[in-house]
């Protein structure tokens, strides 16, 4: 394999690219600016419909040579975020400034040809090759399409690409059907490479993959960065193989980047209260080593209808509460949570003429009565009075189908500036590390010492 | 590695065939030998297709003219040219396209270093086809150059028709089965003065032995190729062939579907008699017999009107000869035609009809099939409801309406091949959205598929992906519905027929056969509309066995559950 890295284009640029990466010259070699990005999805039907706001603007920078992390729970929108990068999606809002022009304002031809720039390796090796057609096939297309050289070139260039990667150059006329996960995998890694990209998104690249081969495939993805300079977005929901990999790391949560940072900074240090959620799930190897477990309750907020403040408030376990609840139960106040969620999910639900009928006749199976709701959420638990009072009011409003006072109620009662305002991006340490959270505000104490006084107790 | 650099390196098919020409020029030879055989029809068939080519060029041609015509006439002869002109260049842009595509692989703008970006690359590309074109046919309508061209064409197809002369191995001449039988009992003018009916069996032997031999050839040839020129060892295709060799209710199907186009497409040497003398002009047609120690002659025509089968005494049955010593392997109908020569040329009718109505059915909904799932959105909402009406109304109502108003009419295309063509076109208008229907699915689980957004993120075109990425995953479930489609078709022209719409007489139909025979089912003549009843429901259930077989051969997963599968189709057919 060695002489393959004497081949001269890609060597070039490769050293320039080690040379900066080596400087860390970090404001000057930025290669991907992304701005306010959003990419929403329309709502199915004729109708429109409230769109699903998968990525709802974020905004950060890759430098040229390194490799971001984009970490998340599924559904957060990191895919969506790496499909738009590539622009398999287009953007709602925002911009992408790849070398300061815009790719998000591309289309047709120039579109075609800016693609060699930016590619995307995908999670599931036996959906993105086609079956029907032979290994060389498939690793040659992208430079049918572009034209490139004369056929013969092309297939000679393919083979090597197969060498490259680790296969053989005479599984040229095989297909697919005849190779393992992971040997899938590196073919559609040499589909990347065909086009001599400089960028190339990383969608979960082993996760389909067998944990014996994944390491593998990373070492060869860390092995080809090195090789011709890449710049990688790696997205993965597998923290330690994050770890592994990235020089920076992008946490996301339901369309909104939480915090972005140093990779090994990150992981010993969390700043926003999501990263120390997610990190606090990973089994820590030393079990002598007491640690906090935080549990998060609840599911993701349906991003077509996310929260008005903060994205994480609706489970975070650093909420800002008003003073005099500061020291409730943290179970009661789990419970007050879920039936905000509740009464939430209520407000948005239309209504139908059967539902109507069936509420005048005294039944709302729906939904279950409010009585039930309450007896469900509250009957176990030991309410303060204070906190009583509110509940029945809001138990009134409730009975009236007047979900929006109720709420307004319960805002008002238990609610905080996490509820009613995005928080600002603060930078939290030496080397820039950003986290989308209000207490890092002077008037609030940081979101550590928080858990810690919460979690650390039980 | 190095060393092992050159074995691998590639070499085009041509390359590999030079490097080890035995095994492939030994098929060729074979290939001619046999087309050898049947010079005489190959030339026939060239000169056909020639013809019906240059007949639909000239139609083109002459669009710019039509409408110079009818421009100058309204808004004078300024125009007029003008309309020509332009209309002109709109045929040789699309030809250009035509060209593009199919001809010309690579960039020529690239080639010849003209780069002006992106986004003029490609406009540049189809102008610089159609300057050609231009200057093209320029020279051919302008200079000598075109009556060149001319006698060129007419030189080859003059030489064509030399060869057409020719005896094939399976013409009637070669092997004649018309002759009389002498006062000594022996026969006159037939195969080595064999009997008609041996002379008969001997040239549909000869015909379906040939049939069979291409066949082996041409599988021999795929072996061949797979053995010797093929660089991948195996392929996906292997496996469904594999399966289908082993499928024995599609192989059935395969041998019934093979026989049936056997006799559409030799229908001229298989028939006893010639379909013109006997079906189309029998009163300008004579043949000999001998009557009594004096040789007679008589026309088809007046002989027919005595050997009718109408029952009772009057009737000419299976493997029988009529009072003319004339053989009739099925016995003659009511009007005294013969029978067999009626249902081989009906199947030629039958043959065409399905084929084109299927085709374009098939065309349609791929085409649609693959821009709905790849676009989605408007398009798809658009095609849902229009083939939801479509499919709505009641279909085979729709086709008789549509078949009696433009035979009624009188329109021009119901005049071509008896209806046929106009019968295959109200099929086709009125089928597809069944077909489209069927593919959806499998189009829309595709179109999901990720090697398709990669090649949407290295810049593929929507169309090439369409072909190359989409297309072959449909195809295997079209050829299954197509086939099914087939059989559909064909009973429906039979059941037009037989309610006396359809493809009219003379043109043989097996549907209108069935019809006419119905007064006789319970007679002496039985066989006139029990044969082609039968030959229908074979040759539909041959198809479907056909479909079904290529179905478990491409989709392996339906094999677990064959005996299911098995139930629901004889249900779904019963
Ligand atoms: S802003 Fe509030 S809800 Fe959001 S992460 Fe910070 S503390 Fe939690």
């Amino acid at each position: 394999m060695s002489q393959e890295s004497t081949r001269s284009e890609p060597a070039v640029s490769n050293d320039v690219d080690v040379d900066a990466n080596a400087t860390k010259d970090e404001d000057e070699d930025v290669m991907v600016q992304v701005r306010d990005l959003r990419t929403y999805y329309e709502g199915g039907g004729l109708f429109g419909g409230t769109p699903v706001k998968a990525v709802d603007g974020v905004s950060f920078d890759i430098k040229r040579g390194e490799t971001l992390g984009l970490v998340g729970e599924s559904g957060c929108g990191k895919t969506t975020l790496g499909r738009t990068l590539v622009q398999l999606e287009s953007a709602t809002g925002g911009e992408i400034l790849f070398d300061g022009a815009d790719a998000t304002e591309l289309s047709g031809a120039e579109l075609e040809e800016w693609r060699r720039n930016a590619q995307i390796v995908f999670q599931d090796p036996d959906s993105s090759l086609n079956d029907r057609m032979t290994v060389g096939e498939i690793v040659r297309e992208p430079l049918d399409v572009h034209d490139w050289k004369t056929p013969r070139e092309r297939r000679q260039r393919v083979r090597e690409l197969l060498d490259t990667v680790g296969l053989q150059r005479e599984h040229y006329y095989r297909y697919p059907h005849q190779f393992s996960g992971g040997q899938r995998q590196r073919i559609g890694i040499a589909r990347t490479l065909t086009l001599e990209p400089e960028f190339i998104v990383l969608d979960e690249p082993v996760s389909a993959l067998d944990v014996s081969v994944q390491a593998e495939v990373i070492n060869l993805l860390e092995d080809l960065q090195d090789e011709f300079g890449l710049t990688y977005l790696f997205i993965a929901h597998d923290l330690s193989v994050v770890r592994h990999i990235c020089d920076r790391v992008a946490v996301m949560y339901l369309g909104h980047i939480m915090e972005l940072g140093p990779t090994e900074e990150l992981f010993t240090d969390p700043a926003n209260p999501y990263t120390h959620s997610l990190l606090s799930a990973i089994p820590e190897p030393d079990p002598t080593v007491e640690k906090e477990r935080i549990t998060l309750h609840g599911t993701p907020p349906n991003p077509r209808h996310p929260p008005d403040g903060c994205p994480f408030s609706t489970r975070c376990p650093a909420r800002i509460r008003p003073d005099q609840y500061e020291h409730l139960d943290n179970e009661l106040w789990t419970r007050i949570n879920t039936l905000r969620e509740v009464l939430r999910e209520r407000e948005r639900a239309d209504r139908t003429v059967t539902d109507r009928i069936r509420e005048m006749l005294g039944k709302d199976p729906r939904f279950g009565t409010v009585g039930e709701i309450f007896d469900e959420l509250f009957g176990d638990q030991q309410v303060p009075e204070d906190v009583e009072t509110v509940l029945d009011q809001v138990a009134d409003h409730v009975r009236k189908n007047d979900e929006a006072t109720a709420l307004e109620i319960l805002f008002e009662a238990f609610g905080s500036v996490c509820e009613s305002e995005p928080p600002a991006y603060y930078t939290v340490s030496d080397s820039g590390r950003q986290s989308f959270c209000h207490r890092h505000d002077e008037g609030y104490r940081a979101p550590d010492r928080v858990l810690d006084e919460r979690h650390r107790q039980q | 590695m190095s060393d092992s650099y050159d074995e691998f390196d590639d070499t085009t098919l041509r390359e590999r065939i030079e490097a080890n020409p035995r095994p492939a020029l030994l098929w060729a030879l074979g290939v001619l030998v046999l087309l050898a055989l049947e010079i005489g029809r190959v030339a026939a068939g060239i000169i056909r297709v020639g013809e019906s080519a240059r007949f639909a060029l000239g139609g083109i041609m002459s669009i710019p003219a039509t409408i110079e015509e009818s421009v100058a006439g309204t808004l004078g002869a300024g125009a007029g040219t003008i309309a020509f002109l332009l209309m002109a260049l709109v045929l040789l842009v699309i030809a250009a396209i035509v060209v593009k595509w199919l001809f010309v692989p690579v960039s020529l703008v690239k080639r010849l270093d003209i780069d002006r970006g992106v986004g003029t690359n490609d406009v540049l590309e189809r102008a610089l086809i159609t300057a050609v074109l231009g200057v093209f046919a320029l020279l051919i309508v302008a200079t000598p150059l075109g009556s060149a061209v001319e006698a060129l064409i007419d030189g080859v197809t003059r030489g064509l028709e030399a060869v057409n002369s020719i005896q094939p191995i399976t013409s009637r001449e070669t092997i004649p089965n018309e002759g009389y039988r002498t006062g000594d009992g022996g026969w006159e003018g037939t195969f080595l003065g064999l009997s008609p009916a041996w002379a008969w069996a001997l040239r549909v032997a000869v015909v379906y032995t040939y049939a069979i031999v291409w066949l082996v050839w041409l599988w021999k040839g795929y072996e061949i190729f797979r053995e010797h020129y093929r660089e991948a060892d195996w392929t996906p295709r292997d496996d469904s062939i594999n399966r289908l060799r082993n499928h024995y209710w599609g192989l059935f199907g395969f041998v019934v579907v093979f026989l049936f186009i056997v006799m559409a497409l030799w229908a001229q040497p298989l028939s006893p008699v010639t379909a013109e003398a006997n079906l189309y002009s029998p009163y300008e047609h004579e043949f000999q017999y001998y009557d009594d120690g004096s040789l007679e002659t008589i026309t088809h025509g007046t002989a027919n009107v005595q050997t009718r089968s109408q029952g009772g005494d009057s009737n000419v049955g299976l493997m029988s000869y009529d009072q003319y010593d004339r053989f009739a392997p099925f016995g003659t109908n009511q009007d005294g035609k013969d029978m067999f020569t009626f249902l081989a040329y009906g199947a030629r009718v039958s043959l065409v009809v399905g084929v084109l109505a299927t085709g374009l059915m098939a065309g349609i909904a791929t085409a649609l099939a693959l821009m709905t799932a790849y676009y989605k959105g408007l398009l798809d909402l658009v095609t849902v409801v229009v083939s939801d009406s479509v499919i709505s109304m009641p279909r085979f109502l729709i086709v008789l309406l549509l078949s009696v108003l433009f035979m009624q009419a009188n329109h021009p295309i119901a005049a071509i091949y008896d209806g046929g063509i106009l019968l295959a076109l109200i099929f086709a208008g009125t089928g597809w959205p069944g077909l489209w229907r069927a593919v959806r699915g499998p189009s829309l689980q595709v179109a999901e598929q990720e090697w398709v957004d990669a090649a949407r993120s290295y810049g593929q075109t929507p169309a090439a992906t369409m072909r190359k990425h989409m297309s072959p995953y449909i195809a295997g479930y079209m050829l299954v519905y197509a086939s099914l489609t087939l059989g559909g078709v064909i009973i429906g022209v039979a059941a037009l027929s037989f309610l006396g719409f359809g493809i009219n007489p003379p043109t043989p139909e097996w549907g209108r056969a069935v019809d006419e025979g119905r007064p006789y089912v319970s007679t002496a003549s039985w066989h006139i509309a029990t044969l082609p009843g039968i030959l229908v429901v074979l040759v539909v259930t041959g198809f479907n066995a056909l479909g079904d077989g290529i179905r478990d051969a491409i989709d392996p997963e339906s094999e677990t559950s064959e005996g299911d599968a098995g139930a629901a189709a004889t249900g779904g057919g019963g």
